[in-house]
């Protein structure tokens, strides 16, 4: 690999997600902190789970003393998103081998997804190794921000929320900069206002699993894309 | 929280989302796929951002706050123009600080 057609892509493709993840991943690792991780073994957890919103859950939950069952099935229900993600990306590893498959599906994060998904529909020579490299070097940015954070402890006090906010704002662009065609909008909207109503039912932990089916419903009913002209979506 | 109950919650959760990322894509992987279906895998990306986005930024349980949104439309404008990620998550980081902090 070399660095102009290699190296300079992944990093410009990594780089953003992994400022992203050091930025919230410190917090995240204050926070396994609180409730008794070490350094290190938040460093392994991070890496292993890989789920920003699982690990954030998985905190609060602890902290408040919730029964262990109870937690499984929270964060576990948080992660069933990335059922849609790991079937959205298997067109783009049709010939990658089986193991390299394997790792680059068990990197995939909501963000990670979103670049590389870009980058597989805009650029040819975008392949499963790059996009295995953009995983696993934004995987590490997040274990080791963990890390970090845990061996600051709580004496760090970081606005989350506002940290947080990176996170959200890669979703918007990554939404943003799609071709805003008709059912693509019909399919965000309906995506979007699906998660607010199973957020008012008090369905939080599945809203964005059922609710981007709902997009996803709403725009087949919409009829199939060769009525608008294909090439509008890139995937 | 016990060291047997975190290696119960920790080999469990592993578990399911080693699952969750690894089976579609292991079983779809080089298959052909009928056109409905290539059709409806094409609408994951903008339904899952769109449910992100809406999931970061709503929260019915709590009172309605307008920052966020100001926020997101500053980082809206900069993707539209830019299409930048760092941009954007700086833009985003930024205003929200200060519709937050200062304002």
């Amino acid at each position: 690999m070399s660095v102009r057609t290699g190296v300079a892509p992944v990093l410009s493709a990594a780089l953003p997600v992994m400022l992203g993840y050091v930025t919230i991943g410190i917090p995240c690792g204050v926070m396994e902190a609180e409730v008794g991780l070490s350094p290190l073994m938040a460093f392994l957890l991070s890496a292993s789970f890989y789920s920003g919103a699982g690990q954030f859950m998985m905190s609060s939950l602890a902290l408040v003393g919730t029964p262990v069952l109870s937690m499984v099935a929270s964060v576990s229900l948080v992660s069933t998103r990335q059922l849609l993600y790991s079937a959205a990306l298997s067109p783009y590893l049709a010939g990658a081998s089986r193991p390299l498959a394997a790792l680059f599906a068990a990197t995939v994060t909501d963000e990670s997804f979103g670049v590389n998904l870009e980058r597989f529909s805009a650029d040819d020579s975008w392949n499963a190794t790059k996009a295995t490299a953009v995983n696993l070097m934004s995987m590490f940015s997040w274990a080791l921000a963990n890390a970090l954070g845990a061996i600051v402890g709580p004496a760090l006090a970081i606005p989350t929320a506002i940290m947080s906010f990176a996170m959200t704002s890669i979703f918007i662009c990554l939404l943003a900069c799609r071709e805003w065609a008709r059912r693509t909008v019909v399919c965000a909207v309906a995506s979007a206002l699906g998660v607010i109503v199973l957020k008012a039912l008090g369905l939080g932990s599945i809203a964005v699993l059922l609710g981007a089916l709902v997009g996803v419903v709403a725009g087949i009913l919409l009829g199939p894309r060769s009525r608008e002209g294909a090439g509008h979506d890139h995937e | 929280m016990t060291t047997s109950d975190f290696l119960v919650f920790y080999a469990c959760v592993l578990l399911v989302i080693l699952a969750c990322r690894c089976i579609p894509l292991l079983a779809l992987k080089g298959r052909e796929l009928s056109p409905r279906v290539s059709d409806a895998l094409g609408l994951i990306p903008p339904a899952a951002f769109a449910a992100l986005v809406a999931n970061d930024l709503f929260d019915p349980s709590k009172a309605f706050s307008w920052e966020p949104l100001v926020a997101a439309v500053a980082v809206l404008l900069v993707a539209r123009r830019t299409g930048s990620l760092i941009w954007c998550a700086l833009t985003g980081m930024g205003s929200y600080a200060l519709l937050t902090l200062v304002l």
